[in-house]
């Protein structure tokens, strides 16, 4: 069944997503009328999209059936998809990051690192993590009585805190902040590198995507020759140094696997602790909940999670015809995962527009599912829980002091300003 | 057989972590359930990993 335009131009539009209500208002209905149907929005190529939960996780699971690869992996343009292929000798891939490989390559490039990333190795990073946490919590109370939150908080713990995991100095990275912005919000003026509406000129919004990963890769190329002459203990040097099937990783991959780090592993963080704020803000009963019983910490952190959802898809395609909700999806079909829609299905959750720190369970797809969850998610929970862990017993106070705002993207998306007025022990 | 028994299992996709002890009562596993006691068609509750790629870790 086909989407109605409106719709299918809704879940596509950046500005949609800033504003978040029209967009879940276009997955409410497709829950409801077409829960699995096809969009065409003017300028992409068909595409299924997929809003429920079950179906979200039946295709994740089945990596071998719907691959991220084959086609673009994240939401791309008919024009743009032609420049990347001119550009990258026909494939669909600006990158190639786990993001964008399937087995047996994802398997062998995520094993590389996967156990940095696990809770036990977290465990040891615990007390650094606290301390970072700390000197943030104390700069909050520097800056007096007011501050963006998102701005001079959550865009820099993160930040701070995987740019030491990686081993990119701290002289570094407003660099890495600024060029992260530009990869995840070219649609913005307000944070892409040409500070112009794409839309106007598509092809520069492109060309400056492009400068954007070449200077990541510039500078990773760097980092790589550093760290085979002098290997450290940290991920950079695990990626310089790394072996797959006995030979070292292929130069695109790496570069990718750098940039990958350097991005998702902070943004998504940031986003969620700045949109975790903004609705408790906006949610007394639940703060006052919070301050009062620390326990539901973790509690908190998941239903932030769940109700940011700063990723808000991916795309896979069929590799062989299948069925999906008694839809048949055929071999090539692409289809768009709405994580933000999944984490509002009605069948999953209850009262699933309420946000409620004490939800149990609290099973969502804002990692994904299957075999590309998402490797930093015990990392980013526990930047998180630490940082609530030394920020709120320090409030005496704390509301909005203004509305605040989020990034006009359609891929990673969260809160670009939380303006907050506190007091502070 | 006494609770020093207990034994964690961990998810190779995902790093879940099954604690004999604990159980995953939000999956419908009561505390104290052995891994040899969870069907063999269960899969791991955060990624769909089947039971069969586990592995016994020390936390």
């Amino acid at each position: 069944m086909k989407i109605p335009e409106d719709i299918a131009t809704t879940i596509v539009d950046p500005k949609a997503y800033a504003a978040e209500d029209p967009v879940q208002e276009a997955f409410t209905k497709l829950r409801r009328d077409i829960p699995l149907g096809i969009a065409e929005p003017e300028g992409f190529d068909p595409f299924w999209a997929v809003t429920k939960f079950d179906d979200i996780q039946e295709i994740e699971r089945q990596n071998e059936l719907f691959h991220n690869g084959d086609r673009a992996s994240v939401l791309t343009t008919i024009e743009a998809d032609k420049w990347v292929r001119e550009v990258m000798g026909g494939s669909p891939h600006l990158v190639r990051s786990l993001v964008q490989m399937d087995n047996p390559d994802h398997f062998n490039y995520r094993k590389l690192t996967q156990g940095w990333f696990l809770p036990q190795n977290l465990r040891k990073l615990e007390d650094r993590i606290r301390e970072i946490a700390r000197t943030f919590v104390d700069r909050m109370a520097e800056l007096g009585s007011e501050c963006d939150f998102a701005r001079d908080v959550a865009f820099l713990y993160p930040l701070h805190v995987i740019m030491e995991i990686l081993g990119v100095p701290e002289a570094d990275e407003p660099r890495m902040l600024k060029l992260t912005q530009e990869l995840f919000g070219p649609a913005d003026p307000e944070v892409n590198r040409t500070g112009e509406d794409v839309m106007v000129d598509p092809k520069a919004g492109f060309d400056a995507i492009f400068e954007t990963v070449a200077e990541f890769m510039e500078y990773f190329n760097e980092m790589t020759e550093d760290r085979r002459a002098n290997p450290r203990e940290d991920i950079a040097s695990i990626i310089a140094n790394g072996e797959i099937d006995g030979a070292p990783l292929d130069h695109l991959a790496a570069m990718s696997y750098y940039i990958i780090v350097a991005t998702a592993g902070h943004d998504t963080t940031s986003n969620t602790t700045a949109g975790g704020l903004w609705a408790l803000l906006e949610n007394p009963d639940q703060y006052q909940m919070l301050a009062g019983d620390r326990g539901l910490i973790d509690g908190f952190v998941e239903e932030s999670v769940r109700w940011v959802t700063p990723v808000k898809h991916f795309m896979r395609t069929a590799t062989d015809d299948a069925e999906i909700r008694g839809q048949k999806i055929a071999k090539g079909d692409w289809l768009m995962l709405c994580y933000p829609s999944g984490n509002r299905d009605e069948e999953h959750f209850d009262e699933p527009f309420k946000f409620d720190i004490t939800r149990s369970p609290n099973k969502h797809v804002a990692f994904g599912y299957g075999a590309h969850i998402c490797l930093g998610q015990h990392l980013g929970r526990m930047e998180m829980r630490v940082l609530w862990e030394e920020l709120l017993p320090r409030l005496k106070s704390i509301e909005l002091a203004g509305t605040p705002r989020r990034t006009e993207a359609n891929f990673v998306c969260g809160p670009k300003s939380v303006p907050i007025r506190y007091e502070m022990n | 057989m006494s609770d020093k028994d207990f034994k964690t299992w961990q998810c190779r996709t995902c790093g879940y972590i099954y604690d004999e002890e604990k159980g995953d009562p939000d999956e419908g596993i009561a505390a104290g359930t052995r891994w040899a006691d969870i069907p063999e068609d269960w899969v791991c509750p955060m990624c769909g990993t089947p039971k069969a790629d586990f592995d016994m870790v020390e936390i």
